[in-house]
């Protein structure tokens, strides 16, 4: 059965296509019974996340099943397929592989080698698997070991290669810094100024890893109790902030203040004495939110949004240098697993072909020695023993032929040839 | 056997201290781990060339120059192995993985041969004694090895210097935490060490001679241990004073065993 992929992602789609695109958890079993009830699929994952919407399927009228996908997409938009023609992409037999493995390393996402995409193609095989219906299971052999393959794959990638290594983000490289200070962050306490969007990204990443505490202080306090609510943390008043800075071990400030509001007088009214713990100051606001001469203090780790990007293209540029690897990795899988994949489409066809030989030699026997019917059985054996031994010789070398094509990845020429020169997909009764 | 055991230790120690230095380098943190097996593998046939040792000349690997540094060097790459796997701080044998290989390379230099010398301070209790007091440097020399690594560390976090180093390095946080361990676990077995050494002097008549180099290293050392541990008490940055107490310590230590050492009649013996 061929094999495709057909969608769109963030390379081809702007974001306003991609979001109406995207199938919520809960829309992908209709889907893909859809898929397969109609039989224009075999087996199907739809896997769908804000970057990418992608059907993976196994086909067995290739045309008919990529036109249905096609349609079944351009649908969601309310359009005829051609219209969208332009955001999609088709890939097929092995470089459906390719590409499933290059996802789920993260070498095709919008950040290189971001760790979601893994745990998202991990859910929509499991949501595949699942969903079962009257024609049958959504997958089965092939994309369960294109699925199987893919994980290996994005798990060599990320334990074989630094494709994933360092943070790829302004609040996770924030949680970089914070990290190599304190270690974990597991029970730390941590005081947030402002409550906007970055305030938001980045404790929820601080939440993530385990921070205890979160101070929430906005000027609008109302929206402070918002936010602080939403992730677990205690909202105070703006006026409050500086007596909560002896209590905490990281502060992050994301105000829209025109000039600083953690100035060094305020800081050191709040702790007049030497700090005695390390305190990590992340000012992400433009303009900063924190004097700059905080930096001087003894214990105080202060860093701004340079500083962080710094970190971000960093860490963005050492993954790229590693794409090569990662690339030999998804290179060894495709090959792993293309080299499977051929070798069971080439079984029935052989399987075919000898039986096909088999009828063939029998029929031709039978006749001859019905003519032949005063030989003694030790002749008769001598011609069926002959018949075989000349079968067997001129099957073997297409059989090894047929092998070596699935091998080397012509498996489905080659195999539809065979099939076309010996009739193969004829009906038994058909035949002579 | 023993020499030649004793060179293939050394050997690996030198290939993983320098595959860390390249993991630092580069920083691939894949090469930390091949470094720490290569060090492990190091170890073992360190081991093996103490065990020839004992086997060979029936005697424990704990009188002379050699036979001593030799074990703390083994101590010391077992403190290594030891924060590598449970502390899952692999960088740290940047410092002590050559700090080992010195050591075992100062041993085959010297020779790892019984020294002949003729203690009066023997049996079980000098096995203790030694043993004891060389888990205490080794815990000393880990402690040494966090502190260096937290003011590296803490400065390129102050000049944000986000390049290799910071990469590499292990936070201050578990630097401090494993620096502090490592004296707290390290003292009582240095205390013990100096306590089996006094009972045995008084248990058998033969008071220790407050000018004697052993006592004099072995008391100031103490003093220098408590002294680290003690940088830790009181206000301002406990942390950042107490990595610099143990380097400084550790730094005396070892200024003050050269200094006897060179003054010490009797070439066999470790002091």
């Amino acid at each position: 059965m061929p094999l495709a992929v057909v969608g769109l992602s963030h390379r081809t789609a702007p974001i306003e296509v991609r979001e109406r695109l995207a199938f919520a958890r809960g829309e992908v079993p209709a889907a893909l019974v859809g898929l397969v009830e109609s039989g224009t699929a075999g087996e199907a994952v739809v896997l769908s996340t804000c970057n990418r919407t992608e059907l993976y399927l196994a086909l067995p009228d290739e045309r008919r099943g990529v036109e249905a996908a096609q349609s079944l997409l351009a649908g969601r938009l309310g359009q005829e397929p051609s219209a969208i023609a332009s955001h999609l992409y088709v890939h097929r037999d092995r470089y459906v592989a390719e590409h499933l493995f290059r996802v789920t390393a993260g070498l095709d996402s919008m950040v290189l080698g971001e760790p979601q995409i893994q745990g998202q193609v991990k859910d929509a095989y499991a949501v595949a698997r699942e969903t079962v219906s009257p024609a049958g299971a959504m997958v089965g052999p092939a994309l369960n070991r294109m699925f199987q393959t893919a994980f290996s794959v994005g798990g060599r990638v990320r334990s074989e290669t630094e494709v994933g290594m360092g943070a790829a983000s302004i609040s996770s490289a924030a949680v970089e810094l914070a990290k190599k200070i304190f270690g974990s962050l597991r029970g730390r306490r941590a005081l947030v100024l402002g409550a906007g969007e970055m305030s938001e990204v980045t404790l929820e990443c601080l939440r993530g890893e385990g921070v205890r505490t979160a101070l929430v202080a906005n000027r609008t306090f109302d929206r402070a109790q918002e936010l602080a609510a939403k992730w677990g943390g205690e909202a105070i008043r703006w006026d409050e902030f500086g007596a909560a800075l002896p209590r905490v071990d990281i502060v992050i400030c994301s105000t829209a203040a025109p000039h600083p509001v953690l100035t060094r007088e305020r800081f050191r009214k709040a702790i007049p004495g030497e700090v005695r713990n390390p305190l990590c100051i992340i000012d992400i606001a433009i303009p900063r939110d924190v004097d700059p001469a905080l930096g001087a203090e003894p214990n105080v780790f202060l860093y701004n949004i340079d500083d962080l990007t710094q970190i971000v293209d960093d860490n963005l540029g050492r993954r790229r240098a590693q794409l090569p690897v990662a690339e030999s990795i998804v290179a060894e899988g495709v090959e792993d697993f293309w080299g499977w994949y051929s070798g069971l489409a080439v079984v029935p066809t052989i399987r075919d072909l000898r039986d096909h030989g088999e009828r063939v030699r029998r029929e031709e026997v039978e006749r001859t020695l019905k003519r032949l019917s005063h030989l003694p059985d030790a002749d008769r054996e001598a011609v069926e023993a002959l018949s075989r031994a000349l079968l067997n010789k001129l099957l073997h070398a297409p059989t090894v032929r047929l092998r070596e094509a699935a091998g080397n990845g012509r498996g489905t020429a080659v195999l539809d040839t065979a099939r076309y020169l010996f009739e193969l997909d004829r009906e038994p009764s058909d035949e002579g | 056997m023993i020499e030649a055991m004793h060179l293939v230790a050394l050997a690996l120690y030198l290939v993983a201290a320098t595959l860390l230095g390249v993991s630092l380098a580069r920083n691939e943190t894949r090469l930390t781990g091949i470094a720490t097996a290569v060090a492990g593998v190091g170890v073992l046939g360190h081991v093996l060339g103490l065990v020839a040792f004992w086997t060979g000349w029936r005697e424990l690997p704990l009188v002379g120059l050699g036979p001593s540094l030799s074990v703390l060097a083994l101590l010391v790459g077992l403190g290594s192995l030891g924060v590598a796997t449970l502390g899952k701080t692999g960088p740290l044998g940047l410092i002590l993985v050559p700090v080992a290989a010195l050591l075992v390379g100062a041993a085959a230099t010297v020779g790892v041969h019984p020294s002949g010398e003729v203690l009066a301070f023997q049996g079980p209790w000098f096995v203790l004694h030694v043993v004891l007091a060389f888990v205490g440097y080794a815990g000393l020399t880990v402690a040494f090895a966090c502190g260096v690594m937290y003011l590296v560390q803490f400065r390129e976090l102050k000049n944000k210097n986000f390049g290799a180093i910071f990469r590499f390095f292990p936070p201050l946080d578990t630097l401090d935490r494993l620096g502090k361990w490592a004296l707290i676990v390290g003292l009582p077995f240095l205390t013990l060490a100096l306590a089996v050494g006094w009972a045995w002097s008084e248990r058998f008549g033969r008071p220790m001679e407050p000018g004697n180099p052993k006592v004099v290293w072995g008391v100031l050392s103490w003093l220098l241990f408590v002294a680290a541990l003690l940088a830790r008490a009181g206000g301002g940055r406990r942390a950042h004073r107490a990595a610099l107490a143990s380097v400084v310590v550790f730094a005396i230590v070892v200024v003050t065993y050269v200094v006897l050492r060179v003054g010490e009649p009797r070439a066999g013996g470790f002091l």
